[in-house]
């Protein structure tokens, strides 16, 4: 028995130095996995041995080792990038012969994309683009000029990339958006399980973009990516020249190396090799271009945004040739291949640094297709040409619509943090609109005030901030510019008050004050107007996002429509004021240019965009009285939520406004109070969808030059019309035909429902 | 301090142990928690924790756990680490498990 034990003792001593983990002091590592198992044995179903301190729940949250969802650390094929690399998982050259080296090659370029779409979608760098072992050791490439240059050009783009999202970040921190994604949860766990995921990975995308610790992202040399890719097209574009030449039996105009060794394929191989390589020097001077200051790259990346256009559609065709070479390797399924070729590319690993993404766990990643990531980078270009051929206006109002117009596209990260770059540069609007001249502007304010003190106000420089985080957070995605912007409303009240005070402080009791005292107050009075309508014009944003998100459930849509209706009627309100202060000033220059008396009197019109929103409050208030009015008569059956009340609902949507007092005095009671009565046979005397209807005919006019607001308002009279029908069809069927089932759809607009009358 | 008075415990209890060996083999698991523990599993890796549980299945939880693996296969090769806290290891992929004790500890332990 002695001599077993110390035979025994002696592997454990070697266990203990092969592995150099030291044990105690004069001790060993004595082998216990036969009295474990004994033990096992002896336990009962379910028991466990512990000591006082365990904690079963803290327990569940155990790293679980070997479960590729948690442990990252899992052992791949190889054990480390060197390791592969002298096991010939990534050779240079490829092959020896020149042909199969080239297809290879062409393999590599296509995954390359492919796993730079997906990071682009949310992935970790270390486990998309750098699972690449070429991309991870920059100098076994530089005998493959080919493979080296586009390495190089990879690893630059990258580092661009990653530098315009990280500028762009509006500073969240895992914890703190995992928090954000927990009330978001709340929010949604009950209704809409199957989103989650998708909101989810929207709230982090950001966070995992950015992180490339450990990353050879700044190879040796890389800056110089375009002298080097310059070159290489220069040669093959040589020896595309050559071989056409060749083959219509002309003379050879210089002696250049074919690219490979199969004449027949020659051309092919050129062709598609060089739209590769074109669509990356492009793509990188977009990059590059658009992130000049002042928006003065823009027009350059138009140009360059064309190009990689053009180039990535003769990548997308050059699959043909590609696949037909390959064709010997697999027919089918090409359609979820990452390669154009679709065989599989030489050189990837994602095991190898996939624990280079700690903290995060590992995510199990399926890489986009070849097809896919196409699609993806013609969408992106897509919306950087959107972005490039922004006129910069420096109107607020005409930015927030274009941020607006834009997000209904859904861009992608990438987009979305070259956009917002573009907006807020050295805190000013483009780098070149101080913000106070953007108020200015914004709020109607006289000229004058552009260089007025009042700038230097506390109060003052504080809004500037509001106004430039508002424009950073439209910029963000929905889940997460929708948690902002509803945090964002008490800042804004906040600031109004304070203002307020200011105001009353200063101006409290005059009269017969000084023109100079009379223009700050003026100045005073125009901005406070137009905080309060920025606040609701926030609000409706809020609230509309959440359909969008997909927030809220049919039960909700009548205290949700009822909510958009009390804060678009605030937001009109304070439209209109501004907008009849700024007339009011106008005129007044007319008046005392021409002095004709009949200007003054002529007749008052409401200006168009307070008739725009107008229409849409008489569609909100429609909708909740017609979804009022179906509760009050029962014939929407409401099932009544076995969670929370309809008042705890009201409470959950709408916290973060009534934490604002936005609009003041509103609350669950006055919703009650306005829709307890809404019964049909009103309802058809006075038909909101009616009046919703005719505004936004009349008013088509006066947006002829805006296609946006034009196809706003023709969405909004198709659901007017189709809710007006549906309304009256309710009020003469309803009474006596039990069997009408009512429910809503986002067919013809994306907030507003439409009804839908069905017999079942 | 509870943690040395258990440890103490379990000298004391140990060398009963090594003197009787009808102890039931749960009671002497119990004995082993809170010590160091070495646990190799089917990929190479190793991992040294602290003993927190066990359960019949032989799934075992190391808390403070660190993370040893050899860059290369073949052996002798230098060694990564990393910590990895609280750590769940199933009985499906442990290879082998190893605690430390004192020589003379060690055969009290190996029968039984």
């Amino acid at each position: 028995m002695a001599e077993k034990g110390a035979e025994k003792a002696a592997v454990d001593v070697s266990v203990a130095q092969r592995t150099s983990i030291p044990s105690g002091e004069s001790a060993v590592w004595a082998d216990v996995s036969p009295l474990l198992e004994a033990a096992c044995k002896d336990l009962g179903d379910g028991d466990l041995v512990h000591g006082d301190n365990f904690n079963l729940f803290a327990a569940m949250s155990a790293l679980e080792i070997m479960d590729p969802k948690m442990d990252s650390g899992m052992v791949g094929k190889y054990y480390s990038v060197d390791e592969a690399v002298e096991n010939g998982a990534a050779p240079v050259p490829i092959s020896f012969e020149k042909t199969v080296d080239v297809q290879c090659t062409i393999d590599i370029m296509d995954h390359l994309l492919a796993c730079e779409a997906t990071w682009h979608k949310g992935h970790s760098l270390a486990q998309t683009v750098f699972s690449c072992i070429y991309l991870l050791r920059p100098d076994r490439t530089s005998s493959h000029a080919l493979l080296h240059s586009y390495c190089r050009v990879i690893r630059a783009t990258c580092k661009a990339v990653v530098s315009v999202v990280s500028d762009a970040r509006t500073h969240e921190t895992v914890g703190r958006s995992f928090l954000e994604l927990k009330q978001c949860c709340n929010d949604l766990v009950l209704q809409f399980p199957e989103s989650l995921e998708e909101k989810r990975k929207s709230k982090i995308e950001e966070d995992l973009f950015t992180m490339a610790y450990g990353l050879p992202l700044d190879g040796d040399g890389d800056e110089k990516c375009l002298s080097l890719l310059n070159a290489v097209e220069e040669t093959i574009s040589r020896q595309l020249r050559a071989c056409k030449a060749q083959s219509s039996r002309r003379r050879v105009i210089e002696d250049v190396e074919p690219l490979q060794t199969n004449l027949d394929l020659e051309e092919g191989y050129c062709k598609a090799l060089l739209c590769r390589l074109r669509f990356r020097k492009h793509f990188y001077h977009v990059l590059t271009s658009m992130r000049r200051p002042q928006g003065r790259g823009l027009e350059l990346a138009r140009k360059h945004i064309a190009s990689c256009i053009t180039e990535l559609e003769c990548v997308h065709k050059s699959s043909k040739f590609l696949r037909a070479i390959a064709s010997g390797t697999c027919e089918d399924g090409i359609e979820d291949k990452t390669t154009a070729s679709g065989s599989q590319p030489i050189g990837f690993d994602a095991s190898l640094n996939c624990r280079l993404s700690a903290p995060t766990p590992p995510r199990s990643i399926k890489i986009l297709s070849w097809k896919k990531a196409i699609e993806y980078f013609s969408k992106l270009l897509h919306h950087l040409d959107i972005i490039c051929s922004y006129s910069l206006e420096p109107l607020l109002e005409g930015v927030l619509q274009f941020v607006v117009q834009f997000q209904k596209s859904q861009p992608d990260l990438v987009a979305r943090a070259h956009l917002q770059l573009l907006l807020v540069q050295d805190g000013k609007l483009y780098g070149r609109e101080s913000i106070f001249s953007v108020i200015t502007r914004a709020a109607a304010l006289p000229d004058v005030t552009k260089n007025h003190d009042i700038q230097k106000n506390e109060y003052i420089m504080q809004l500037g901030q509001l106004v430039i985080n508002m424009l950073k957070i439209l910029c963000t995605n929905a889940a997460w510019q929708r948690r902002k912007l509803g945090k964002m409303l008490q800042d804004w009240r906040v600031i109004y008050v304070q203002l307020e005070l200011v105001f009353r402080k200063d101006f409290g009791e005059v009269s017969g004050i000084p023109d100079d005292e009379n223009v700050c107050m003026k100045i005073f009075q125009h901005i406070l107007v137009w905080v309060e309508e920025q606040t609701y014009w926030i609000a409706s944003r809020f609230l509309i996002l959440g359909f969008e998100l997909e927030l809220y459930s049919p039960s909700e849509y009548c205290m949700v429509y009822w909510y958009i209706y009390v804060v678009l009627i605030k937001l009109v309100e304070k439209k209109h004021i501004k907008m009849a202060a700024r007339n009011d000033t106008s005129k007044q220059k007319v008046k005392k240019k021409r002095e004709s008396p009949k200007d003054a009197a002529r007749e008052y019109r409401v200006p168009p965009a307070v008739l725009f929103v107008q229409c849409q409050i008489f569609l909100v208030e429609g909708l909740t009285m017609m979804l009022a009015a179906l509760k009050n008569e029962h014939m929407i059956l409401q099932s009544p939520s076995p969670f929370n009340t309809e008042q705890e609902r009201f409470i959950q949507h709408f916290e973060l406004l009534q934490k604002a007092c936005i609009p003041d005095h509103v609350s669950y009671p006055s919703f009650k109070e306005s829709t307890t009565y809404a019964r049909f046979s009103t309802l058809v005397m006075y038909n909101y969808f009616k009046d919703a209807q005719r505004i936004a005919k009349e008013v088509k006019s006066s947006f002829s030059n805006d296609p946006e607001k034009l196809a706003e308002l023709r969405k909004i009279e198709q659901v007017a019309e189709h809710n007006s029908i549906a309304l009256n069809l309710i009020c003469r069927v309803g009474a006596l035909d039990r069997s009408l089932k009512v429910s809503f759809e986002f067919s013809h607009h994306p907030y507003f429902a439409t009804a839908v009358v069905k017999r079942s | 301090m509870d943690q040395e008075a258990e440890k103490s415990s379990i000298q004391a209890e140990t060398s009963e142990v090594s003197n009787s060996d009808s102890s039931d083999p749960v009671t002497r698991v119990r004995n082993l928690l809170f010590r160091q523990m070495l646990v190799g599993i089917k990929d190479g890796r190793f991992f040294l924790g602290t003993f927190h549980c066990i359960d019949k299945q032989g799934n075992i939880i190391l808390q403070d756990a660190v993370e040893y693996r050899s860059t290369r296969r073949s052996s002798p090769s230098p060694m990564e680490q990393r910590c990895l806290g609280l750590i769940l290891i199933p009985s499906s992929c442990r290879s082998s498990c190893h605690v430390d004790c004192a020589i003379e500890e060690q055969l009290s332990l190996l029968k039984f």
